[in-house]
């Protein structure tokens, strides 16, 4: 399994040193935001402190954990999407290696590009402003990200299934980026919603993960409020990852029966 | 002992209308494949199919390589059934695909048939040596370090080749595996499929070539509109025009070339005049 991981790493690391110039603007991209976000929080000023939180700290974890997610989320998208737009998918899928396990190697691999990217923006960003977090501890933070981790994993493979079977995943992951973007807490607290969108808001997974990135990286320590968040964010990924494998099982044997595993 | 037995196998392909074109009331579209095909195939014997263009050729190599489940009947590989043992299936076949892009354009011809062998199991230690051995055989060793995106149709053929074989498999499935070669580069490829055999393992040639048959094949079956035509052992066709002879009588159709003349400089003249 090692072995495998490395080989996807491997490709991977290969591609992105040989697409230089996407390299350099997706880098070019991640510093104009954080100037952005920067810029929005000096104009709205220091009343506004979100959760009891100032405002910059409070974006930049927000956006950086949620495009985190999200991006990795549409990693299990593209990988299946370039896969049969090339013609790779038909060959990948008849090799000696199960194929849910191919595409959640390919998508650790993507995890792992983006979450180096999510720690240079969070470092980048506080570097720039100057600003810290209040009481950030490493291992309410390893457990935040890796129960958003297998969450994200569940949502992708879904995805996956869903652009093995119907070829929309990319359409799914928009949709599913937008509402979340809106009712998850990224850029601002989920209390200035109305309450019935604040209950919509609680049976979305991203609405957890993103309060309690904020409560390890702020708070410091296993708070109730966050070990109530971590219970909640263990309670999707067991119920989600089954779910997801069981679907995507169900949607490669789909295509394989339908000749869907390409797009020729 | 036979390595590959079909049963009755059945491939239909469906085309469902969209949401809207179903709210117009209109209906899919349905293609027979394969019909109600049984074939048995010798262990370490090379199988030729041939057969129009649609006759299902492909579609029977991509049923056997678990790329796609038969509709209805059986497929099983060294008894493997290809339906319920498909993971087993998997680590048995090698697959040449004719598809040119099914490799990652940026990576090298062996950074690519590391990634392959790492996901076939090829132990790490075992990897280079194997690559080189196979790049050697297929005659891409001095290109090994180019980028795919730069290779000719006829190597990207030979490299398809070399990813097939790189595991070893005890089945081998090519897919017009001539159809961009030079006529050298085909003559080694056939001398290479022989070996192959010879050493045990059973391949299945698709092609439309008669030459290629007889210079591979120990057994030719015939594939027309998604049945089975006919069979023949490659010893009973002495040449290949006994063989186009015996396809053209299984497939049911005049054999135009007999009866088409090439045009001429002096036909086209004497016509114009």
């Amino acid at each position: 399994m090692l072995d495998k991981i490395a080989a996807i790493l491997r490709r991977d690391l290969l591609i992105a040193t040989r697409y230089r110039a996407a390299l350099f603007i997706a880098s070019a991209g991640g510093v104009l935001e954080i100037a952005g976000l920067y810029y929005l929080s000096k104009a709205i000023g220091p009343g506004f402190r979100p959760e009891g939180m100032n405002s910059y700290p409070f974006l930049l974890v927000g956006t950086g954990f949620y495009t985190f997610l999200l991006m990795g989320i549409s990693c299990f998208v593209s990988s299946i999407q370039e896969a049969q737009q090339a013609g790779t998918l038909e060959v990948l899928m008849t090799s000696s290696t199960n194929p849910a396990t191919l595409v959640l190697l390919s998508a650790i691999s993507s995890f792992g590009g983006k979450g180096l990217t999510f720690l240079l923006y969070l470092a980048a960003g506080l570097l720039i402003s100057g600003a810290h977090f209040g009481h950030p501890s490493f291992l309410p933070f390893c457990c935040v990200l890796g129960l958003s981790l297998a969450i994200a994993i569940a949502i992708g493979m879904g995805t996956a299934a869903m652009q093995l079977t119907v070829r929309k995943g990319s359409a799914i992951v928009w949709l599913l980026g937008s509402a979340v973007w809106l009712l998850a807490g990224a850029m601002f607290p989920v209390s200035a919603l109305p309450p019935w969108l604040q209950t919509v808001a609680r049976f979305i997974p991203m609405t957890h993960s993103l309060t309690a990135m904020r409560l390890a990286l702020f708070t410091g320590g296993f708070t109730m409020p966050l070990l109530r968040e971590l219970s909640v964010l263990a309670g999707f990924a067991i119920l989600l990852l089954p779910v997801s494998l069981v679907f995507f099982s169900a949607a490669l044997r789909r295509a394989r029966l339908h000749g869907t595993l390409c797009y020729s | 002992m036979d390595a590959i037995v079909l049963d009755s196998v059945t491939k239909v392909f469906q085309r469902h209308p969209g949401v809207w074109p179903r709210l117009r009331q209109e209906v899919g579209t349905q293609t027979l494949a394969l019909g109600n095909v049984s074939l048995c195939i010798a262990s370490g014997t090379v199988q030729v199919l041939l057969g129009p263009n649609g006759s299902g050729k492909t579609t029977l190599l991509k049923l056997i390589s678990t790329m796609l489940l038969p509709d209805s009947g059986t497929l099983a590989i060294h008894g493997f059934d290809t339906q319920r043992q498909g993971a087993a299936v998997r680590g048995l076949v090698g697959f040449a695909v004719a598809n040119e892009r099914s490799f990652f354009p940026r990576l090298s011809a062996s950074e690519n048939l590391d990634f392959f062998g790492a996901l076939d199991n090829i132990p790490r230690r075992q990897r280079a040596d194997r690559i080189r051995e196979i790049l050697d055989t297929t005659g891409l060793l001095k290109h090994s370090d180019k980028p795919v995106m730069t290779f000719s149709s006829g190597m990207y053929q030979r490299l398809a080749m070399a990813r097939a074989l790189l595991k070893n498999p005890s089945v081998i499935l090519l897919d017009e595996p001539s159809r961009s070669l030079d006529p050298g580069s085909a003559a080694r490829l056939w001398h290479l499929v022989r070996q192959i055999s010879y050493r045990g393992a059973t391949v299945i040639v698709a092609t439309h070539s008669f030459q290629e048959a007889l210079a591979v094949g120990d057994n030719v079956a015939v594939l027309a509109r998604g049945t089975l035509a006919g069979r023949c052992g490659v010893e009973t066709a002495l040449s290949s025009d006994d063989l186009r002879r015996f396809y053209f009588d299984a497939i049911g159709e005049i054999d135009d070339e007999l009866h088409l003349s090439i045009p001429t400089h002096d036909s086209e003249s004497a016509l114009a005049g």
